[in-house]
């Protein structure tokens, strides 16, 4: 475990170079990002300014809703980069060299590019949302709340990184994924608003069978009292069961592999 | 402890294509399935510290071997043991023992010094600080490039980049090193110093070597002992030298005459290779070498004359078109 964090702040340090090697386009990729992050912040205005309530949640509570949507795309976007890559490697036999290393490959594969433009820009935003929703929505600010936003907020990422590498792990048998790989973006989007504003049979499928939802709503639930108990440790569950599928597919997935001619 | 094989196989299988648009929408609703016998059937055995080269045409199986070896590939059949280790197991005791470089392939960090893909490396292989910066400064010495390891290695040279993925692999001080034609596209001045490098590497430190070529001068240079793989098989295994005599011990005898001789006149001495107005090329048999050349002398005009091996490019070739000798 300690040489895997040493390993991932290895990672982190000298993805933070290569970046910096180029700095106009480190300059280009963070105001890209600020623009976004304005993008995200009209949609909050609109909500204030229709003033509308969806269900239960005012526009306070969505405000926290969306900012932890926009950290969690930022914590999502940090290794990103790492899942689109995975095909062209598949395809290119890159996996030969990192193959014979003695770590786990599915660690270095998926976390040795960390994208920094997009992670702080993102967390930034979405933290200053995170506060100001909290504030104005009068949710209280005690140990529990903060401490169970936070347990929700890591079963999140685990979720996040489990769930979104499925879709890129089928690269191995087919090689070629671009159009899974839209439709995966497409899916995470559907967080960009509180999970409510769809009709019911939508948040089913999005809580249980591809728990999308999970991610960035029971934080924001948890705080606000929302989150029955059953919701509570499917909480818990999707993440861990969903990160044992990640595992097995990636496992199986690697006996898939052919390499290429060189 | 060394590397046993016995019976390796591998197959890809992949899927007949057409050419052209046609191709490709037939290939939407329909597929044939074609299987490709990459290794056929490969035995063989290294012993520990020996140095040993794989030498064959392109899409041999050579690199497949290796791959199998390294544990980066499954096998469709057969077993291996490297070390005490099954490669394709991929433990972490066997990734330890073992490095491999791919002259095609580069495990350096584009945008940062090679040193600091060594730190990674370092990190990665647990290797002691006092380890890591003897073994730097020994093989960048070595290698001569210690001006160089904080220089990005998107700005070295393709020699200087072979050199720095060398010195990466060897961070950890593998029992065994399989290189993948490492000096493809170089220079022949850079070749010459990593082959220079690997025979030092591999007398110093008893690591056991093998190494897939297509150029000829690196086996010869490097190992005493070739494998010569074709079109999935093992087709020698032997000194490199004794290619020639076990293709028969041919010579060529090169003749300059003072005038033209009649190309009859020399079918009776050999093969005739060539032939011009001022002497001609034969192949001889070994043996014969001194009764042809005294018959030769006497009856021709002889000026001058030379007795040479047959190029062992030329002999190898003709294994590659031959298939298995015992």
């Amino acid at each position: 475990m300690k040489r895997y964090l040493k390993l991932l702040g290895v990672f982190a340090k000298y993805s933070l170079m290569s970046v910096l090697e180029y700095r106009i386009n480190f300059v280009a990729g963070v105001t890209v990002e600020l623009g976004w992050m304005l993008i995200k912040l009209f949609y909050v205005a609109i909500v204030y300014k229709a003033g509308v309530s969806i269900g239960i949640l005012t526009p306070d509570h969505i405000l926290l809703f969306i900012g932890t949507y926009v950290l969690m795309t930022g914590i999502y976007m940090l290794y990103y980069n790492n899942f689109t890559s995975l095909p062209g490697m598949v395809q290119r036999g890159d996996l030969d060299l990192y193959l014979v290393k003695p770590v786990s490959l599915q660690f270095y594969v998926s976390m040795r590019h960390l994208d920094f433009p997009m992670f702080l820009t993102n967390v930034v935003a979405g933290t200053v949302m995170i506060v100001i929703g909290w504030r104005l929505a009068g949710l209280p600010v005690g140990a529990v709340q903060i401490g169970g936003f936070l347990f929700f907020l890591v079963c999140g990422c685990l979720l996040t990184y489990s769930l979104f590498l499925l879709p890129y792990l089928i690269s191995f048998w087919t090689v070629s994924v671009g159009g899974i790989g839209d439709i995966t973006a497409a899916l995470w989007d559907f967080n960009n608003m509180p999970s409510m504003i769809y009709g019911k049979w939508m948040q089913r499928i999005g809580t249980f069978i591809l728990p999308v939802f999970v991610i960035t709503n029971f934080p924001g639930l948890f705080v606000m009292g929302e989150l029955s108990v059953g919701m509570a440790v499917w909480g818990i569950a999707a993440p861990v069961l969903f990160f044992v599928i990640s595992r097995m597919l990636w496992k199986k997935a690697l006996r898939n592999y052919s390499s290429a001619s060189s | 402890m060394g590397i046993y094989v016995e019976h390796l196989k591998k197959d890809f299988s992949y899927y007949r294509k057409e050419t052209g648009i046609r191709g490709s929408l037939h290939n939407i609703f329909h597929r044939e399935k074609l299987i490709k016998e990459a290794v056929k059937d490969i035995s063989f055995s290294v012993e520990k510290g020996e140095m040993v080269g794989f030498l064959g045409p392109n899409g041999a199986g050579k690199t497949t071997t290796l791959k199998m070896l390294s544990g980066i590939l499954y096998p469709t059949a057969g077993r291996a043991e490297v070390d005490g280790f099954v490669p394709w197991e991929r433990k972490n005791e066997f990734k330890r023992k073992i490095s491999i470089v791919m002259g095609q392939k580069n495990q350096l960090w584009w945008d940062l010094p090679a040193s600091d893909s060594f730190y990674l490396n370092k990190c990665i292989f647990g290797v002691e600080d006092y380890a890591y910066r003897e073994v730097v400064t020994e093989l960048a010495e070595l290698l001569d490039v210690k001006d160089l390891v904080n220089v990005q290695v998107r700005r070295l040279s393709l020699g200087e980049r072979m050199k720095m993925e060398i010195l990466a692999a060897l961070i950890h001080r593998p029992d065994i090193l399989f290189l993948d034609e490492p000096t493809i596209g170089l220079d022949i001045l850079s070749q010459q110093k990593i082959r220079k490098f690997l025979k030092y590497y591999n007398e110093q430190w008893k690591t056991t070597v093998i190494i897939t070529s297509h150029y000829m001068a690196d086996i010869e240079a490097l190992c005493d002992r070739t494998v010569i793989i074709n079109q999935g098989q093992l087709v020698y295994d032997g000194e490199l030298a004794d290619i020639n005599r076990l293709l028969g011990g041919r010579k060529l005898l090169t003749v300059k005459t003072s005038g033209a001789v009649d190309e009859k006149a020399w079918t009776a001495f050999g093969t005739v290779r060539e032939i011009h107005s001022a002497g001609a090329v034969l192949e001889i048999p070994h043996e014969q070498t001194r009764e042809i050349l005294t018959a030769i002398l006497n009856g021709l005009p002889v000026e001058d004359f030379n007795v040479t091996e047959i190029p062992l490019e030329e002999s190898i070739a003709r294994f590659y078109q031959k298939e298995a000798v015992d």
